[in-house]
């Protein structure tokens, strides 16, 4: 996160000097996605060296590389590494999740949480495990959190689409959904007391005890998700223009928010069935993105993937260590950083 | 490039707008649509440029109907510039007029020099070349609507709809827009306006089509349209037409205070 800070401070300084705004961080997406990749690299190798025990370096890159410290190895490769990467696809799933709802609704407080697209992904899959089967495969548990997250996006369109979209009519579905969704999967796990305890982790979001099997979970989704998501990008370009405009230069509108819609969705399900209901993250980096490589959905939407797996990264690393050996729930950790970015962004963006 | 309706009738879901008119617009020509607000003329741009899907009757562009043609097939022949379009964007101007590329562009296809030459042509145009590396946001309100103008130029169309391009400009700015209509429209490009402001659809239009209550009630020349007894049946004032002393063009008036003259 200290990476990306100052990334951002100096691109902000840039548009001050320049003549008239002439020179814009839009011009420097490469070298931004460049910086970012290797913020990424340095929090994953951390995480990878921090934990309840603490890994040299050394122990971190043998244990990766080879298995001559089987101790080391078996750290790296059965905890850690799988950790982080489901780490990496959480944060970029979510991210990209509220990359296109922001600028789908044309809404910079579009978010799959706020939405309640989160909620209603946590609810399908926790009455999946409820009453289906208490020991779901995570491959059944992402399925059904795939259907809550199509429908809760869904519901969202045919509610706050009928005719003109409004930011109001927007936020406030939004609201109304994801409490009664929120409420919803409250109730179903505490009339259910066999896994109270690990539902705290999954209501709080977090990654703990996540492996190798949670990423073989949401790689069919979040692969060709952020692929579509990347296809998107420039027709959201086009609605970012305004319903007429869109429609006159081709966009066939109605579609492509339906599939703007279901891409983060899925994405948003992917997520919640690895990590639960994690805040923030879909709120935060395409914000930071934005500001750092400009409006253009095309850039957007990749470089908010790649901040959202940092900040989740980073944040599970941070989730790791405050109370070591034991954790916090890492999604504490992203309401710790989204809640106040929310606060400035209600006060100082109009 | 010919753009016609045959028996279109647009309507918001129960509500019927526009009822059963037949228009033909031939290539070149300058066109301005009036009539009251809620007389039907910005859903009869909609309905022409494939934005509105007619409740019944065709619309037709060159020969082909326009339901029959790709959204971004269309959007290379017709350009529809919308009522004050959004300014949420923070695009600068040259950003906003490659937008306008679109309908040519593939996914994931490389600006080609065509690409290029069409949007120095729509900026150089639209006289907005200078304003090229400008956000949008830092514009006065005509060289705003000019960089709208050219965005829709980017797609190089053949016929360009445009409504109440000059709503919210000053003078100065409304002549500036319209213009570049005119200069456009020299050009070849058919342009279709709608246009509240009746001096300067009498001005720069060769056609007026007046709309009331969702039909055509006049279609003809300014100087045949524009008669006092004509544009009371549109507008339910009483209108007063002076003679342009330069140029012998009409000049409506609402003729409304009668008690206000006292001389």
């Amino acid at each position: 996160m200290a990476g990306m800070a100052t990334s951002a401070g100096s691109t902000r300084k840039e548009i001050a000097s320049g003549p008239g705004r002439m020179k814009r961080a839009g011009a420097l997406p490469l070298v931004v996605v460049a910086a970012a990749i290797v913020v990424l690299v340095l929090v994953a190798a951390l995480s990878l060296m921090y934990g309840a025990v603490t890994l040299s370096p050394g122990e971190a890159i043998s244990g990766l590389t080879s298995n001559s410290d089987v101790f080391a190895h078996n750290v790296v490769w059965q905890i850690r590494f799988p950790r982080v990467l489901d780490a990496m696809l959480v944060g970029a799933s979510l991210a990209v999740a509220g990359a296109l709802l922001q600028g789908v609704t044309r809404n910079p407080l579009a978010d799959p949480t706020i939405l309640g697209i989160t909620a209603a992904s946590g609810l399908s899959s926790s009455a999946a495990i409820v009453f289906i089967d208490q020991q779901m495969p995570q491959w059944g548990i992402a399925m059904a959190a795939v259907i809550g997250g199509l429908f809760g996006a869904g519901v969202l369109f045919v509610i706050a689409w009928r005719g003109a979209i409004s930011t109001v009519r927007l936020a406030l579905a939004g609201v109304a959904l994801s409490a009664f969704f929120g409420a919803a999967i409250v109730g179903l796990l505490a009339s259910s007391r066999t896994f109270l305890q690990t539902s705290l982790g999954f209501l709080a979001g977090g990654l703990y005890g996540s492996e190798w099997r949670d990423l073989n979970a949401m790689l069919p989704y979040v692969i060709p998700a952020l692929v579509v998501a990347f296809l998107l990008s420039g027709r959201l370009n086009m609605l970012a223009l305004g319903e007429d405009v869109a429609a006159g230069l081709g966009v066939l509108t109605d579609r492509t928010r339906l599939a703007v819609l279901a891409v983060a969705g899925v994405l948003t399900a992917a997520a919640v069935s690895t990590a639960g209901l994690v805040s923030f993250v879909g709120l935060v980096c395409p914000h930071f993105a934005r500001y750092t490589v400009g409006p253009d959905n095309r850039y957007l939407v990749p470089v908010s993937a790649v901040y959202g797996a940092i900040l989740v990264v980073a944040a599970d690393l941070l989730a790791k260590l405050v109370i070591a050996p034991s954790e916090i729930p890492m999604g504490i950790v992203t309401a710790g950083v989204g809640a106040p970015f929310l606060l400035y962004l209600v006060k100082f963006r109009p | 490039m010919k753009l016609s309706a045959r028996n279109l009738t647009l309507a918001y879901g129960a509500r019927t707008v526009i009822r059963d008119v037949s228009l033909e617009i031939e290539t070149g020509e300058m066109v301005a649509i009036i009539g009251p607000n809620g007389s039907g003329k910005s859903t009869l741009l909609r309905g022409l440029s494939r934005l509105h899907r007619p409740a019944s009757g065709q619309v037709f562009l060159g020969e082909q109907d326009i339901r029959s043609i790709g959204a971004r097939e269309v959007a290379r022949r017709l350009a529809i510039l919308p009522q004050s379009p959004a300014d949420g964007t923070d695009l600068t101007v040259r950003e906003l007029v490659w937008r306008g590329r679109y309908p040519h562009q593939g996914i994931l296809q490389r600006a080609t020099r065509a690409d290029y030459a069409a949007v120095e042509w729509a900026m150089e145009a639209s006289d907005v070349l200078a304003l090229a590396e400008r956000p949008l946001a830092n514009l006065s309100g005509g060289e705003r609507q000019r960089a709208w103008i050219a965005l829709a130029l980017a797609q190089q169309p053949r016929v360009l709809l445009l409504d109440e391009p000059t709503s919210f400009l000053d003078l100065q700015h409304q002549i500036e827009v319209m213009e570049l209509l005119r200069r456009l429209n020299g050009e070849g490009i058919t342009v279709i306006t709608v246009l509240h402001d009746l001096v300067l659809a009498a001005r720069y239009a060769r056609r007026i089509v007046a709309i009331s209550a969702g039909d055509v009630c006049f279609d003809g020349r300014p100087r045949d349209v524009f008669t006092a007894d004509a544009l009371e049946r549109v507008f339910r004032v009483p209108m007063i037409v002076l003679t342009d002393p330069v140029s012998g063009l009409p000049i409506p008036v609402p003729g409304y205070h009668a008690s206000a003259v006292t001389v």
